[in-house]
């Protein structure tokens, strides 16, 4: 498998707090990593860093072997790195339509006005939809009338759209029900299926998720990688165990 | 709060109704009004109404699109009042006039300028120092008001050449050229809201403005253009307020402002921004006007006028809360 990022020596201090401690890691093309960690473990931090929100004090990012240096998330965006924080990147006054096309509207030149072509973002959206296998009742409902599990379905058909190289996925289903969440959990794994060009980071708290979509595991604690797991080749009870301090790595 | 709605389909039935209420009462309005009141029901009577909303029809396509981009352009009455009373001074040959006897036509190009001017300013400033709307515009509405005062210390001016009223005077099926001009500008605006990028844009900066940032739209760009555009059609509205007048004087928009905001929010666009139509705010227009017909001729007090409209009002805001809090 050929390696789509790869993080080296990352150090972040906030004040005399190290909320980043050495991390070191990669990503594969096409892989699911779970992102797991204590409150203040630096989860945020770490992904914080990779949406470009800030810089690392030390450490280098290379994505597809080139060295990497984001100093806003437009650039990292433009390196075809996306983040879902729960839903807060939706227009909750729009209908799906124009929530998939925000920035990114088809439009016909007609005499210097940019005239929408309504209806192919409209079946192009039926097609991701149907894609990614979500029956949302009308893709013209404004999506504040959406339930949570079809509003985060409509912030995840993006990257279905759009995305390529990585997808950072905070915290995905915390604001849901328990079918919703279902729902979103299968849909990252259709999104997996679907786009062989995107690999996922997901942070979550709910160790179940994160064994039912994750590939591999990394777990963070006080700052520093305290273990990367293939999922086939651990438990959550040593998963527990990393994350609480209970196994203690050997330095 | 919670009431028992069955279905998918009663909502979204329920939200359509609600989201064109204000065509229903307008209707409604003009069906009663017009069995009820002696002299109402006439095409003279309705062509009047059609005529007498063209100003305020115009600043409110002007709010409209401030409004649903997030925004708030307070200044639009006082650009409209400027652009009135400086075309009859450029024009006009009575005592308070310039005396230039500039032609009409090009004292609009130069009303439109300024306006423009004023648009730029206001988002420079809103964008630049990130200063709300809010407080930009009125800072911009009391000096402009000012200016207008200045230029002719106070007093109004006539006598303008006849080439100034030709909008007036041009008569197309007993309608002048005024209220036809307006229903141009909305079918254009409409257009550009509902089928354009930009209008798309305008939708998701109101929407959720640190989407429309993180997504790559041109915010800055987008919010100058709709302040430019809000100035220079409150500038047209001005210029044609003193083609119909024949003349001018420095408080002639006095009091529209407030006439505008009651109309776009009669016409569903949400103050919260992000939300509205130029159907429904040509609606809400349209309903102000028949109702202060309705209230000359039946030779009602001015003072119960303003009674009713802020009732009007604060009925279309429950209903836009209704929608919000029912239909979530």
């Amino acid at each position: 498998m050929e390696v789509l990022i790869r993080v080296e020596g990352l150090f972040k201090n906030f004040g005399s707090v190290r909320a980043l401690n050495n991390v070191s890691f990669e990503i594969f093309q096409n892989e699911v990593v779970g992102l797991v960690g204590d409150n203040g473990a630096g989860k945020s931090t770490l992904i914080k860093i990779l949406s470009g929100n800030f810089p690392p004090d030390k450490g280098d990012i290379y994505l597809n072997g080139l060295k990497v240096n984001f100093k806003s998330p437009i650039n990292a965006k433009k390196m075809g790195i996306e983040t879902v924080y729960q839903d807060l990147s939706l227009c909750s006054n729009l209908d799906t339509v124009s929530n998939l096309f925000i920035g990114r509207e088809i439009t016909k030149n007609f005499t210097g006005f940019k005239i929408l072509q309504k209806r192919k973002m409209e079946s192009r959206t039926a097609e991701i939809m149907k894609k990614i296998g979500i029956n949302i009742p009308s893709l013209k409902e404004r999506v504040e009338f959406l339930s949570g599990g079809e509003r985060q379905a409509v912030a995840l058909g993006r990257f279905v759209a759009w995305g390529q190289n990585l997808a950072l996925l905070d915290e995905p289903t915390a604001a849901l029900g328990i079918r919703e969440t279902r729902k979103v959990l299968e849909l990252i794994l259709q999104i997996k299926k679907e786009k062989k060009d995107l690999s996922i980071i997901i942070v979550s708290h709910n160790l179940q998720h994160v064994f039912e979509i994750a590939d591999r595991i990394i777990v963070l604690r006080h700052g520093s990688i305290v273990g990367i797991r293939d999922k086939s080749s651990t438990t959550p009870e040593e998963i527990v165990g990393l994350i609480t301090g209970a196994i203690s790595i050997k330095k | 709060m919670e009431i028992a709605v069955n279905s998918e389909r009663t909502k979204r039935f329920a939200r359509g109704i609600l989201n064109n209420v204000v065509w229903l009462i307008l209707i409604l309005c003009i069906i009663i009004f017009s069995s009820s009141i002696d002299g109402y029901f006439s095409i003279r009577n309705y062509i009047n109404i059609l005529s007498n909303s063209a100003f305020i029809g115009i600043l409110a396509i002007a709010e409209s699109y401030c409004l649903i981009s997030g925004n708030l352009d307070l200044s639009i009455e006082s650009v409209a009042g400027y652009s009135s009373i400086f075309s009859a001074w450029l024009t006009g040959t009575s005592v308070s006039s310039s005396g230039l006897n500039i032609n009409p036509y090009l004292t609009l190009v130069l009303c439109l300028v300024i306006g423009i001017i004023v648009g730029f300013i206001n988002s420079y400033l809103i964008l630049k120092f990130k200063i709300n709307s809010f407080l930009v515009t009125l800072s911009t509405y009391i000096i402009v008001k000012g200016l207008a005062i200045t230029l002719t210390r106070g007093a109004g001016v006539s006598m303008l050449p006849g080439s100034f009223r030709l909008v007036e005077t041009i008569k197309i099926f007993n309608i002048s050229l005024i209220p036809i001009i307006m229903i141009v500008i909305y079918i254009i605006f409409h257009f550009i809201l509902q089928n354009t990028q930009f209008g798309a844009h305008i939708f998701i900066i109101g929407g959720n403005i640190n989407a429309a940032y993180s997504f790559g739209v041109n915010v800055k760009s987008v919010i100058i253009r709709v302040f430019i555009l809000s100035g220079a059609l409150s500038a047209l509205s001005g210029w044609l307020m003193t083609a119909k007048a024949n003349g001018a004087n420095p408080t002639m928009a006095s009091g529209m402002l407030f006439e505008v905001l009651a109309a776009v929010v009669l016409g569903g666009v949400s103050l919260q921004g992000g939300v509205g139509s130029l159907l429904g705010v040509f609606a809400g227009v349209l309903l102000l006007s028949s109702i202060r017909s309705a209230l000359n001729i039946m030779a009602i007090s001015p003072f119960i006028t303003e009674v009713i409209r802020g009732l009007l009002v604060l009925f279309a805001i429950l209903v836009d809360s209704i929608k919000r809090l029912f239909f979530k």
